[in-house]
């Protein structure tokens, strides 16, 4: 299970758009969830409406919620993609088999006993999240919450029985050419993970497109992914298993 | 119409479109919708499907649902049977349509998707043989199906179903026997088709037969600046060089890649401060300075 999850409080204003972008990412078998942040007043029509594009053309989850909202809301999308992905799988093998339209259609009986299994497959199955995180100069005010909502989600990611992992990247990065940057690498720790207070850069620009296509590209170096088949081994990383933290530029 | 063998029932809403040998319509049956296939000659009409439920069988490792969904004959009025299959029905814009209406920044993921699914196919040992616009239906974010079957043709064989200019004979680029190459040189006809029709038309009217050649696609590629930069890309394509349609589907990621990361470039080189405004503001600055000078002299 792969996911991108975008957290931003705005529209996209540089670079190809982020719906493309999206697209692309569940072409390679990774959904991308995206939560909008607004404290004071709206986020627009225009970026609500981006919002829930981007998530529909990456498969995934999108809502509009507070910064104090932030943390349940991570650990629900979080869940739900993981479940959503496992649902589709096993009502696609009922109906080949049986064919049923969902799990629903069978005997309580046998009911149980799928969505046992689906219970199982949801707590042990490889999940890894790459959390890419908007830091323009509007996201200032509520960076606090959304790294402590990461800690959060790293936190309880960390209690499950199966292998998660999670990224953590920022945008916008340091130019045209480098639209995102790594700020910590794949991890089981929820110590490891960075303070993005520090990392805000003050601009204006948000190219999200070229951001979510980066996110992907680090997805595909660390993961050696080939048409949605993820490597068995465990990639080799910087970060992994030392204890230092290097800043790697995606 | 009822069918004969199955007993199904099914209720014809409106016709998809005619084919060669039959037409498609547009069923209910009970409360889910299908296309279905009417064909004309029996024999034909089970090939196809016979080649839907080998690829369905192929399919189903992969965990996909299944295309092919009945196959039977219906007895009309007259007596006559009309051989049938039904199928799962898609929905969708042909390529051309959906490119003109979402913009050609979508090429690089409907590529993407098409090359996975022929590589599916050519991975099952068919070769789709009859690629065109109006085969590859998109839907919302550029998912892509592939309808009308009728081509598909085993590797090796002659290939069954074709359309002129998206055939490699006809660009004296290759031989007319089923072979993956045959469906990478189609795909790239797919682009030159979809974002410049009028010109590849134009061309393949006036070249002679004998004149015509990969060079004239070539050329059409490189000037066309939405294909420009999969120059390399298309040109392996039309002339058969990828190891397997894999290797094909990395390089279009790879080629689609650096083209995002180009555009972006050259993006933020326009949004910089042009010069001659800066210029302006040096003048405007030093006027300023001028002025105050000026003042400060003069009191």
């Amino acid at each position: 299970m792969n996911q991108i999850l975008l957290i931003t409080d705005g529209c996209s204003n540089v670079g190809d758009s982020p719906v493309t972008a999206a697209a692309q990412a569940l072409a390679e078998g990774i959904s991308v969830n995206v939560i909008g942040v607004v404290d004071d007043g709206t986020i627009g029509e225009h970026g609500a409406r981006e919002i829930a594009e981007i998530a529909k053309a990456g498969g995934g989850m999108s809502r509009i919620v507070s910064s104090r909202q932030l943390s349940r809301t991570m650990q629900m999308m979080t869940r739900m993609t993981v479940a959503g992905t496992i649902r589709q799988a096993v009502n696609l093998e009922l109906k080949q088999l049986f064919g049923l339209e969902s799990v629903g259609e069978l005997p309580p009986s046998k009911r149980a006993e799928v969505v046992r299994v689906m219970d199982e497959l949801e707590e042990t199955s490889e999940l890894r999240v790459a959390l890419l995180i908007d830091t323009s100069a509007s996201m200032k005010p509520k960076l606090h919450a959304v790294e402590e909502a990461v800690r959060d989600l790293a936190l309880s990611l960390k209690a499950r029985t199966g292998r998660s992992l999670v990224a953590v990247l920022h945008y916008p990065g340091v130019n045209s050419r480098i639209p995102c940057i790594l700020d910590c690498a794949w991890t089981t720790d929820a110590n490891r993970l960075p303070h993005l207070y520090a990392r805000l850069r003050m601009q204006g620009a948000t190219p999200t497109g070229p951001a979510i296509l980066a996110a992907v590209d680090y997805y595909r170096e660390t993961c050696g992914m080939i048409n949605k088949e993820v490597a068995e081994t465990p990639p080799k990383l910087a970060g992994d298993s030392s204890g230092v933290r290097s800043d790697y530029v995606v | 119409m009822t069918g004969k063998w199955n007993g199904k029932k099914y209720k014809l809403e409106r016709l998809l479109g005619i084919g060669a040998n039959g037409q498609v319509y547009l069923a209910t049956i009970g409360r889910s919708v299908c296309a279905l296939k009417l064909g004309l000659e029996a024999s034909e009409l089970q090939g196809e499907a016979n080649v839907l439920a080998s690829l369905d069988r192929a399919q189903r490792a992969r965990g996909k649902p299944p295309f092919l969904l009945d196959v039977d004959d219906y007895t009309q009025e007259d007596g006559r049977d009309v051989p049938f299959y039904s199928m799962r029905y898609i929905p969708g814009l042909p390529l051309a349509p959906y490119l003109k209406r979402h913009g050609s920044q979508w090429i690089g993921v409907i590529g993407h998707r098409l090359l996975e699914r022929l590589a599916e196919l050519h991975e099952a040992g068919w070769v789709f043989s009859d690629l065109k616009s109006d085969n590859v239906l998109v839907h919302d974010y550029g998912r892509v199906e592939l309808v009308d079957y009728g081509g598909v043709t085993a590797i090796g064989r002659s290939v069954r179903q074709f359309t002129e200019i998206y055939d490699r004979g006809y660009w004296a680029a290759g031989s007319r026997t089923a072979d993956e190459a045959y469906d990478w040189f189609a795909f790239a006809m797919l682009w030159l088709h979809a974002t410049d029709g009028k010109r590849l038309m134009m061309l393949s009217r006036t070249r002679l037969p004998q004149d015509r050649g990969i060079e004239d696609l070539q050329r059409l590629v490189r000037t066309n600046p939405k294909l420009r930069p999969l120059t390399e890309w298309m040109d392996r394509a039309f002339h058969g060089q990828f190891e397997n349609t894999r290797e094909a589907l990395q390089q279009w990621r790879l080629a689609n890649r650096s083209k995002s990361t180009a555009a972006a470039a050259a993006q933020s080189g326009q949004s910089q401060v042009p010069g001659w405004m800066a210029g302006l503001l040096f003048i405007s600055a030093s006027l300023c300075v001028l002025l105050i000078a000026v003042w400060v002299f003069q009191s």
